[in-house]
């Protein structure tokens, strides 16, 4: 209990700084909160625009894509909320300051996935939460296990991305580059935006199975229509607790090899 | 010219050096065009067309946009932008060589590696979808969007470049370039077509430079505007190129005279 409020005074202080210098960047965070506002509206738009022609998109009508749409922007933004330290981690590890995380009472990896939040997505998310309220009442009513699986697979899709972000840091700490790795990340988070049933068979079972945005951004809104069987649901949390995993290990493995950048 | 060639040919080496960095940027741009493209060719479904668009021709407009973002989306304002901030930009003004004409040969080196990738991305998912092309039957129409894309590139270099000489004013100049770049890409056209906006909307992007970046190139491609509409259509967009670089010099001279190299 005690580790946990200490994590927890830590995150507060450094989300507290970072409030601030979002605040003092008054001009430049005006503008990252208005593009960032722009990319979801004109998105909307656009899917609304769509339907205006056509009843459905594979098989999904209006709502249901939309509800498909913001279920990735939930999944993406709290990730960007919570995780945007990672965004920094080739300069920290480049500059050397990786090496005083290090010798701190506390764990690097979770001074460098969470030293940093990005208030302007907290913003951003208000509305889109609000938008999936809406989505809700619109479409049939649904039991409380609908909405439970709901939360439950947004939780994991938010895990998953954690996995990613951890596994990109590993990356960063090992070979003291890949700065467009959690770029890459970002841009075939892209292909979230849309139902995964949009998808060719091989590209589906590609975002499933392989790269799995699908089972992050899709698979909540999937259960919620009642479309996602139970094993499918399974296969997302053992996946998520495989990632998890995998990732916590191969940061360890990464820290084992750090020899310092600049010191 | 002599020296703004060595530019290119430097920065040319240089991206292509950068294999890992031009792979992992290639494949989140392809990520993109095929999340598009699945998604228009769901949307068709069994449709002969959609909004006036054949299949092919809504299709190639995917296509033609992956392209043309390679083309005309590819600026060098965060460079400039962070140039000047960190006083970078003081090693180039005293040097004999014209900021803008060296940036644009650095941003074509870029250009001419990314455009050759997405023309090969193109062919790639064209092979894998086996996807019916339209391909223009008028040799024109080859030579108008030629044309068009070259000065829509042109017009992106100019703006973004006007956008980040924000920098001499402000330290805070990432964030209207972001806003702006997200805003001209979806004014643009580079993600749908326009004409699945409103009326309304469709009318006002249309009196701005934005739809000639994307939009109309593609259209001219997919002879959706007949040869004269298409010269009209160039002409148009000269004259706001000419209008974009003439406002570039004056705020590039009013930046340079008020800059006080902070942090050179």
């Amino acid at each position: 209990m005690e580790t946990v409020r200490k994590y927890f005074v830590i995150w507060i202080r450094t989300a507290g700084m970072a409030m601030q210098a979002q605040l003092t960047y008054r001009l430049g965070s005006f503008g990252f909160l208005i593009g960032k506002m722009i990319r979801l509206g004109f998105f909307f738009a656009f899917i609304v625009a769509v339907f205006n022609h056509v009843d459905t998109v594979a098989g999904y009508n209006l709502t249901e894509t939309a509800l498909f749409f913001l279920t990735y922007n939930v999944v993406d933004m709290v990730a960007q909320i919570f995780f945007r330290g990672v965004y920094g981690a080739r300069r920290t590890v480049s500059e050397g300051d990786f090496d005083f995380y290090l010798v701190q009472p506390c764990s690097p990896l979770f001074r460098i996935v969470f030293s940093s939040v990005d208030f302007l997505d907290i913003v951003t998310l208000i509305p889109v939460l609000v938008m999936v309220g809406v989505a809700f009442g619109r479409l049939p009513h649904a039991g409380w296990e609908r909405y439970a699986a709901y939360a439950a697979l947004v939780l994991n899709g938010v895990a998953l991305s954690y996995s990613v972000h951890v596994f990109v840091a590993g990356l960063t700490v090992r070979t003291q580059e890949m700065e467009n790795a959690i770029w890459i990340y970002r841009e075939v988070m892209f292909m979230g935006r849309f139902p995964v049933d949009v998808y060719a068979a091989s590209v589906r079972w590609a975002l499933t199975l392989g790269v799995p945005i699908a089972v992050m951004t899709s698979f909540p809104a999937k259960a919620y229509l009642g479309r996602l069987s139970p094993a499918w649901a399974a296969y997302a949390f053992a996946l998520s607790a495989l990632g998890l995993i995998a990732s916590a290990l191969y940061w360890r493995a990464s820290v084992a090899r750090y020899t310092s950048s600049s010191s | 010219m002599k020296k703004y060639l060595t530019a290119y040919a430097i920065s040319l080496q240089e991206t292509l050096q950068r294999r890992s960095t031009l792979i992992m940027d290639r494949v989140g741009g392809f990520a993109v065009i095929l999340s598009l493209y699945s998604f228009w060719t769901a949307l068709l479904g069994d449709k002969p067309g959609f909004m006036g668009y054949t299949r092919a021709e809504m299709l190639t407009y995917v296509l033609v946009i992956n392209v043309l973002r390679s083309l005309v989306f590819t600026g060098r304002g965060w460079q400039l932008v962070g140039e000047i901030s960190s006083g970078k930009i003081s090693s180039y003004l005293i040097r004999p060589l014209g900021y803008s004409a060296y940036a644009l040969s650095l941003d074509l080196a870029q250009k001419s590696v990314h455009v050759a990738s997405a023309v090969l991305e193109v062919a790639l998912l064209s092979a894998l979808t086996r996807g019916a092309l339209f391909l223009p039957r008028d040799p024109a129409a080859w030579l108008l969007f030629a044309a068009s894309a070259a000065l829509a590139s042109l017009l992106f270099f100019y703006m973004e470049f006007t956008v980040s000489c924000l920098a001499f004013w402000t330290s805070e100049s990432g964030g209207p370039l972001f806003c702006f770049e997200l805003f001209l890409t979806f004014a643009a056209g580079a993600f749908f077509p326009l004409d699945v906006l409103p009326d309304g909307l469709r009318r006002l992007l249309s009196a701005t430079p934005f739809p000639y970046m994307a939009y109309l190139p593609a259209r001219v491609f997919l002879e959706k505007v007949t040869a004269a509409e298409g010269l009209r259509l160039l002409a148009v967009e000269a004259a706001w190129l000419a209008a974009v670089v003439a406002v570039s010099r004056l705020v590039w001279r009013a930046g340079v005279n008020s800059y006080a190299a902070e942090g050179g």
